[in-house]
């Protein structure tokens, strides 16, 4: 009994902000300034106040641009994270290096990166937003993974019959590790999607902002204005929500899977 | 891929021995960066007001995610509410912060007209605990996988056989599901120090260091230095003393958990 208390304890809190977040992006803005929150009013006068300006500059624009960013990101990272994998695989000794890569997020090497980008030339470009998260050790690791469980004498066969790398990896590989794509997939994009900082001190300019940065600013320019601050947030993140919820037995297996290894 | 992941770290050495602002030209200085480093108080607080709250957080975290995977484990909810868990950590942070900020946010926020809310815009140690808990929010699903992953690799016969031989379930958990819980045990500590040592989201969404520079963490010192004060040379320094850390603590806790485990 004490058990299942528990869990629903934790589960309730948890899940708490969420109801917050779907419940605050409804609330009338006067009644926020009244501070009258359960009144159990509702209007999109919220969503409204979202859709004025520029589009390109407001919110829905910000939206769109971070899932196409967010997305090219994701295939970018799983087409060479696919690829590396199975070169470590068939035997290229890059495990460790990439062990040690994973414990070090991309946002820590913001300087030298910074310096980095600065040399190239593409400081406040769409590249500066790309090109540091081509390759991913958290999602090599995962697909490497998901590869060893692979039988060798099906790679075997395959080259017997004389499959060479490209038929391997686009006809049996690519198939069977689709699971662990699709779970890849939905966790690289959720990293992007939440880089914070980064894309922050990158890429500054107006066309450049990512959603979260158009959020945190809206946060720091308007912190009481919390009605469409309430709505920009529920819009941001029921994309995710709605990707998760269609794969989420699959993410959880093959992390549950992942960690086992 | 190895210019963007290998080269920056090259380069962050090459950095931290310069005195640069990102925009003039860089000044070869040797090693005063790291000497500044020693003697600035500000590095120092910061470092430990980061070691405050990891203390703050590992424990629970472990604890909570143990606790939970035991309680989860064989129960028809298992799955809902293991995909709950770990929902906080895929969704968008700032959507996620903004949630929190008007919910717990002292006199004005939701919560605040049910139940009295601790000033941790004032106090430094609700700040703290503020973070923390936002922190485990986001973390805790994947804690819970991770026990659970290894939760499920104990044989059902184990347990079993104890409990023939009248071990209560209290000892067999404490001699048999404890012990080998304790990779996975290990696994979190260290990816846990690992994080905390690095963490600066939350900060920086939430309290932006504050109140009085109380929640000013490494990872958030490290982008005051670097990007609004404009010291890259001397952020890159403390960028090297932060992986420097990260790896020292790391491998001790590798070790010293490991130790214990006689094999």
């Amino acid at each position: 009994m004490i058990r299942h208390l528990f869990v629903f304890t934790v589960a309730f809190l948890v899940g708490l902000p969420f109801l917050w977040m779907a419940y605050a992006a409804f609330i009338p803005p006067e009644r926020v300034f009244a501070g009258e929150f359960f009144s159990l009013q509702f209007s999109l006068a919220n969503f409204a106040v979202l859709s004025r300006g520029v589009f390109w500059e407001g919110f829905w624009g910000r939206l769109l641009f971070s899932v196409l960013l967010s997305g090219s990101v994701t295939l970018l990272q799983l087409f060479t994270a696919f690829l590396a994998a199975y070169a470590i695989r068939e035997g290229a000794r890059l495990l460790p290096f990439f062990l040690v890569m994973l414990a070090i997020p991309a946002e820590l090497l913001l300087v030298p990166l910074y310096g980095l980008l600065q040399g190239l030339g593409i400081l406040d470009t769409v590249w500066a937003l790309v090109l540091p998260f081509a390759a991913s050790p958290f999602i090599v690791y995962l697909l490497y993974q998901g590869m060893k469980t692979v039988p060798a004498e099906l790679l075997e066969a395959a080259r017997l019959d004389g499959a060479g790398n490209r038929v391997i990896l686009s006809a049996i590989l690519l198939p069977l590790l689709r699971p662990q794509l699709i779970a890849a997939g939905v966790l690289s994009f959720a990293a992007h999607w939440n880089l914070v900082l980064y894309p922050r001190i990158v890429a500054g300019s107006e066309q450049l902002k990512t959603v979260q940065t158009w959020i945190t600013d809206l946060q720091r320019q308007n912190p009481a204005d919390w009605g469409p601050l309430s709505a920009a947030a529920l819009a941001a993140t029921l994309p995710l929500i709605v990707i998760y919820l269609i794969y989420e037995r699959r993410i959880v297996e093959t992390f549950e899977e992942g960690l086992k290894g | 891929m190895v210019l963007f992941l290998l080269y920056p770290f090259l380069d962050v050495l090459r950095f931290s021995t310069w005195d640069w602002s990102g925009l003039s030209e860089p000044k070869p200085v040797g090693l005063q960066n790291y000497r500044d480093i020693l003697t600035d108080p500000d590095f120092g607080r910061s470092l430990l007001t980061t070691l405050g709250l990891a203390l703050l957080t590992l424990p629970p975290f472990i604890v909570l995610s143990v606790l939970l995977a035991l309680a989860l484990d064989g129960q028809r909810y298992e799955r809902a509410i293991k995909a709950l868990l770990f929902l906080p950590g895929l969704v968008t942070l700032g959507g996620a912060s903004v949630a929190w900020y008007t919910l717990f946010s002292p006199e004005y926020g939701a919560l605040a007209s049910l139940i009295p809310i601790p000033r941790w815009d004032q106090e430094v140690f609700w700040a703290l605990v503020l973070i923390a808990l936002f922190t485990l929010w986001r973390h805790m699903g994947y804690g819970v996988l991770v026990v659970s992953a290894r939760l499920k690799g104990i044989p059902r016969t184990l347990l079993e056989a104890a409990a023939v031989d009248g071990a209560s379930p209290a000892e067999a958990f404490r001699y048999i599901t404890l012990p080998l819980l304790r990779p996975a045990i290990t696994f979190l500590v260290v990816i846990g120090t690992v994080l905390s040592l690095q963490s600066y989201s939350a900060v920086f969404l939430l309290t932006r260091g504050g109140p009085f520079g109380g929640t000013r963490v490494l990872g958030y010192y490290l982008y005051e230095t670097g990007f609004e004060n404009f010291r890259l040379g001397y952020a890159a320094a403390v960028t090297v003393v932060i992986l420097l850390l990260t790896l020292f603590f790391a491998l001790a806790q590798a070790r010293l958990l490991r130790g214990g485990e006689h094999e």
